[in-house]
């Protein structure tokens, strides 16, 4: 993959500067982000097809929100406050197993549950971050919480290579039989299916890639990329076919879209904002074309 | 798909032995006992809340029980299961044709059905008389029609056990008949069937025997020797669920 990378990066930097691509598309950082668009893009897109079908979507923001405490955490314990890997991803491994673990042994709605584990660790968060100011800016903190292109480096994009194969081996290998477990629980049990093994792994998947993903688009949106993509795909398709490629195509439009028009106007705004607004729009415009093909159903055929 | 199969049993017996169930100190099942024989067609009959489906799952190995539930294979170990029903959104673009590739292929539904896989779908939704609605979405099915899709799936593959949680239950005509001649056709062959069903009038023309189940067995046996008026009213007292 970093062979992949080596070879691409000095082909793009000729074209740009050529005029043949954006000038802005010789930097290094640039590249960077627009890699991991490329990457991240189409797996939180199909990731958020599960997200959606199991009725998740609060779930992911709880992982955001312990995004936010995992990097507090690394701050406190003396990792690198731009890419505190070690404490961001066993912070919130632990917190979504915990979750996970303690939904299957209570009888609380999965909402409550959820918002239950949401305020706790944005309380746990919310005080260690006062230890935290103490050591860095905490402005940095707004590049976790929003995204930022400048600071996506060498080893975020290493992170994102091997979350993302391991995702999308796991997706793959598994879609069917987790969307069948979300249908009827004890329908995939007597097929063969060990649901709750299933349910662990879709957490945790749902867990590293939105680690994976709080350098580009930050802790607090990442939930926005799993399910905006995904409903704006419902609006259009009738299959499973259009859903999952509609919500590949429409997320990874809006990374690339919400990196690249802020960059060539000079708007400065947080990456991660961009990129939700550049997925709202998809959002609104499906629905209009929804409501528009309910209104006229020959437009349906289109 | 349904080949003509006769003596023995393709379907094995299933022997309950002083089943219980208690679930946060509320007892759902105490001391239930009766066998299904191989080969039979076996409804389990009872008030609502009365512990059938838990009943059920316990046989499937989903319910911590305490007791013995024994299941004497007699060949195959096919199990095929009709849920009550899916719980999903029913916004949900997923095709009759998803559902049913999500249930026999490992590689995901969005990509496409196996070929293998298309004709043992269009033939047991041609049984259920839906191989005409397979690109409909399952939130537009009726109850009905989305009991016949339950009812295919449990098909694939083809089952020596079949097991009802009251696939009858807000069904339509169409599908109650289209229902009870698969169901005939299961019975020919010897599978052996356990059927959650309410509808009294089926049960004593269908079963080969019926068990009525109120935590507790009430009563067990063939629909001619117990489904008595008497026992009936003893069992439902006075709810709807008349004969």
């Amino acid at each position: 993959m970093v062979s992949i990378y080596n070879s691409i990066m000095p082909v793009v930097q000729r074209l740009a500067e050529s005029g043949w691509l954006p000038e802005s598309f010789k930097y290094a950082f640039v590249f960077n982000s627009l890699v991991a668009a490329l990457v991240l893009g189409p797996v939180l897109g199909g990731i958020g097809t599960l997200v959606v079908t199991k009725r998740l979507a609060f779930f992911s923001q709880a992982i955001g929100n312990a995004a936010l405490t995992g990097v507090a955490i690394g701050i406190i314990l003396g990792e690198p406050y731009t890419s505190p890997y070690v404490s961001l991803f066993s912070f919130c491994i632990i917190f979504g197993m915990a979750m996970v673990f303690t939904k299957n042994r209570t009888k609380m709605t999965t909402d409550t549950l959820i918002a239950v584990f949401l305020c706790i660790s944005l309380a746990i968060g919310a005080c260690i971050l006062l230890y935290v100011t103490a050591k860095v800016n905490v402005h940095v903190l707004d590049n976790v919480l929003f995204g930022s292109i400048l600071t996506v480096n060498e080893l975020d994009l290493n992170v994102l290579f091997v979350i993302s194969f391991i995702c999308i081996f796991c997706g793959l290998g598994f879609y069917n039989r987790m969307v069948l477990s979300s249908f009827n629980p004890n329908l995939a049990r007597v097929r063969g299916i060990k649901v709750i093994f299933l349910e662990y792994l879709f957490i945790l998947m749902v867990t590293i890639i939105t680690v994976a993903s709080v350098k580009i688009i930050g802790a607090i949106l990442v939930e926005a990329l799993l399910v905006i993509p995904a409903a704006s795909a419902r609006n259009l398709s009738r299959s499973m076919r259009g859903f999952f490629f509609y919500s590949a195509t429409f997320s990874t439009l809006s990374c690339v879209i919400g990196i690249v028009i802020p960059m060539e106007l000079e708007i400065p705004v947080p990456s991660g904002g961009a990129i939700i607004l550049v997925a709202a729009f998809f959002f609104a415009v499906t629905t209009a074309i929804r409501r528009l093909r309910r209104a006229y159903p020959a437009l349906g055929k289109i | 798909m349904l080949t003509k199969n006769e003596d023995p049993p393709r379907g094995p017996s299933i022997c309950f032995e002083m089943v219980g169930l208690c679930l946060s100190n509320i007892t759902i099942l105490q001391d239930v006992s009766f066998t299904v024989k191989a080969g039979d067609m076996h409804c389990l009959i009872g008030p609502n809340g009365g512990g059938k489906t838990s009943l059920i799952l316990s046989l499937l190995g989903q319910m911590p029980h305490t007791g013995r539930i024994e299941i004497n294979w007699t060949g195959g170990t096919t199990i095929g299961y009709v849920p009550q029903v899916l719980d999903f959104d029913r916004t949900l673009p997923v095709t009759v044709n998803n559902f049913m590739t999500m249930i026999c292929q490992n590689m995901p539904a969005f990509i496409r059905t196996r070929k293998r896989y298309k004709d043992i779908i269009n033939n047991a939704l041609r049984l259920v008389s839906m191989d005409t609605k397979g690109e409909r979405r399952l939130g537009e099915l009726s109850g009905g029609e989305m009991q016949r899709v339950l009812f295919a799936q449990a098909l694939i593959p083809f089952p020596d056990l079949l097991i009802l949680d009251e696939p009858g239950a807000g069904i339509d005509s169409v599908g109650a008949r289209v229902i009870e001649e698969i169901i005939l056709v299961l019975k020919k062959q010897k599978v052996t069937m356990v059927w959650i069903n309410h509808d009294l009038k089926q049960v004593k023309q269908m079963a080969d025997a019926v068990t009525c189940i109120h935590k507790q067995v009430l009563f067990s046996g063939t629909p001619d020797e117990v489904l008595t008026t008497e026992r009936v009213f003893q069992a439902f007292g006075t709810t709807s669920h008349g004969p």
